[in-house]
């Protein structure tokens, strides 16, 4: 087994480039995220007619305002303008004229929204605060654990599949079952080799989520580390599994989203309660359920080891039934 | 190690592929399994080492049922194509394979560097696999299958795409390996490379059609050249067929 997992580091460490893809894409693609789920301050641009002057000064606190002298037709002025929102006056009432539901015309509701709270205190005003979460945690802070535990997934599931079906019609895997080691040993080596290298992959993706995007992190950031890590190991074992069905490289590409998409749903992205036909059950099958319901209990709630410890068992159960069935399977290849 | 092969069927999805093989190979002998491409040898060569299974027969190695994993450890195997880690250089490839068959530090060492002078690698034993030539793959897939010294190797076409002075050596190694007591089993298609061999059997469409000594089969021809046996056994078919 050790010749196996020592053999794995050296071939990795000779191949920058998925080394790379290992360690850099994820960062990249956090990165991404950073700015597209951020705070991206952005100043939503509004044009007002025949609003007071009073409120119009307020919006500019929160919004570029233009303010026009005449109406004009609003889906044709939105849109070749590049304006987020319409607002004006007239005997029906106030009327608000969006583009389209993105998050540019909810930031341009936000900024009327305020104004008007300025303008109008209500002393029986809602007060609106969360037990896990703050208002200024954004999208990205709400969803970190999602975001962390599928792209870690995504890419060591890739590597280890990929290199299994690699193995088998490389004909490596057939000279290696050529030789006494046990099937235990190959998917045992198999299995550390990988998961150490996601180890470091875990580490390297967490230090950069935590120090670098400055995540919020309501927990242990040691025990993050610990839950992707067993996340890790079970992305590499789903991996080998599923380079079992794949007849060649451009299968095991078609697998991806068969195994990732399902497994996504189940990542807390969607509450499983409100799925229906009982099919939020389904996520008792996916390691990527019980990897990111430990880490939004760690980064979210703020939980420790005593009450995330069940998902942690999960974790461990999935990565033990996974090993035993890859040893079957590769009976595929050789009977003892 | 004497090989016994009795009455081993194999199908494909429905296609037969191996039919009733007998087959003895003595120990201390180069067996040379002859036949066109898609003729069975590769498979009757797996079903040999345990990698498949077989519907009907048995084979035996030194006495025990294949599959045996003990009896793996007295095997080699160098598979048609080079299987080897490209991302490892030529010494490392050696190095895994010597650790799955738990070699020593010091035995490895002895053994890989006098492999690599065989197969006239030692010099480019810190290149990376994927650097080298299909010629060079070739033969490092050579020296790791017998890197452990095995006393039964089983080479699937173990000299196609090596230059003819190469080949001459890595015959004479075998040669040198036979008169240690190695048993050899060869599967290729070309002619010429039968005559280096002590038996052979020819192989066509999952049929022996014709085993014996490589002398006595050059004897049944009338021009010496063992491709003869082919279009003899096809004459024969079809006489059979007429009458």
């Amino acid at each position: 087994m050790l010749s196996i997992v020592k053999r794995i580091l050296v071939q990795i460490k000779n191949d920058k480039r998925s080394l790379g893809l290992l360690l850099f894409a994820p960062l990249l693609v956090l990165t991404l995220l950073y700015f597209i789920l951020g705070n991206a301050n952005y100043v939503p641009q509004i044009a007002t007619y025949d609003m007071s002057e009073k409120f119009n000064t307020e919006l500019q606190q929160n919004a570029g305002v233009i303010e026009l002298n005449e109406k004009p037709e609003a889906k044709d002025y939105l849109e070749k303008n590049g304006i987020d929102a319409l607002i004006w006056k007239d005997s029906e009432g106030t009327h608000l004229e969006l583009l389209e539901k993105n998050s540019k015309a909810t930031t341009a509701l936000k900024a009327i929204q305020d104004t008007n709270k300025v303008l109008q205190p209500s002393q029986s005003e809602l007060l609106i605060d969360y037990v896990y979460e703050t208002a200024d945690d954004n999208q990205l802070d709400s969803l970190s654990y999602v975001f962390l535990g599928v792209i870690s997934f995504f890419f060591v599931f890739i590597l280890s599949g990929m290199s299994f079906v690699r193995e088998r019609f490389g004909q490596t895997l057939e000279r290696m079952l050529m030789t006494p080691i046990s099937r235990m040993d190959i998917i045992g080596g198999y299995t550390f080799g990988y998961g150490l290298l996601s180890a470091l992959q875990s580490v390297v993706i967490i230090l950069f989520a935590v120090y670098g995007l400055h995540l919020h992190v309501e927990g242990s950031v040691s025990l993050c580390i610990l839950v992707m890590i067993l996340m890790a190991f079970s992305a590499v074992s789903v991996g080998a599994l599923v380079s079992i069905f794949a007849n060649n490289e451009l299968q095991m590409v078609q697998f991806i989203p068969v195994v990732l998409i399902p497994q996504i749903f189940f990542s807390g992205l969607i509450p499983i309660d409100t799925i229906p036909f009982g099919l939020g059950n389904l996520c008792y099958f996916t390691p990527i359920y019980y990897g990111c319901t430990a880490l939004e209990m760690i980064m979210i709630q703020g939980k420790g080891f005593l009450e995330i410890w069940p998902w942690l068992v999960g974790s461990v159960l999935f990565i033990g039934v996974l090993f035993l069935v890859n040893v079957m399977a590769l009976k595929k290849y050789r009977r003892l | 190690m004497k090989i016994e092969v009795n009455q081993v069927d194999k199908s494909f999805k429905k296609q037969r592929v191996l039919n009733q093989i007998n087959l003895t190979i003595n120990s201390g002998r180069i067996f040379c399994l002859l036949g066109a491409s898609g003729s069975g040898k590769t498979t009757l060569l797996r079903i040999m080492m345990g990698a498949i299974r077989s519907e009907n027969g048995t084979v035996t190695i030194g006495g025990t049922k294949v599959p045996n994993r003990q009896l793996l450890a007295e095997m080699g195997y160098m598979p048609q194509n080079e299987a080897l880690y490209e991302e490892l250089s030529v010494w490392e490839n050696l190095k895994f394979f010597a650790g799955l068959h738990k070699l020593k530090r010091k035995t490895f060492e002895k053994n890989a560097a006098e492999l690599l002078q065989v197969v006239d690698m030692l010099q480019d034993k810190t290149k990376l696999v994927r650097d080298c030539s299909g010629g060079m793959k070739k033969r490092i897939s050579l020296a790791v299958a017998l890197i452990h010294h095995p006393k039964l190797l089983l080479l699937d076409e173990p000299t196609v795409g090596v230059d003819p002075v190469l080949r001459r050596r890595i015959w004479e190694y075998l040669k040198q390996l036979k008169s240690s007591g190695v048993t050899i089993l060869v599967t290729t298609h070309v002619m010429d490379e039968v005559t280096q061999c002590d038996d052979a059997a020819l192989l066509r469409n999952g049929h022996i059609i014709a085993k014996d000594t490589v002398e006595n089969l050059i004897g049944m021809t009338p021009n010496g050249n063992i491709e003869e046996l082919f279009f003899m056994n096809d004459q024969s078919e079809m006489e059979g067929a007429t009458c």
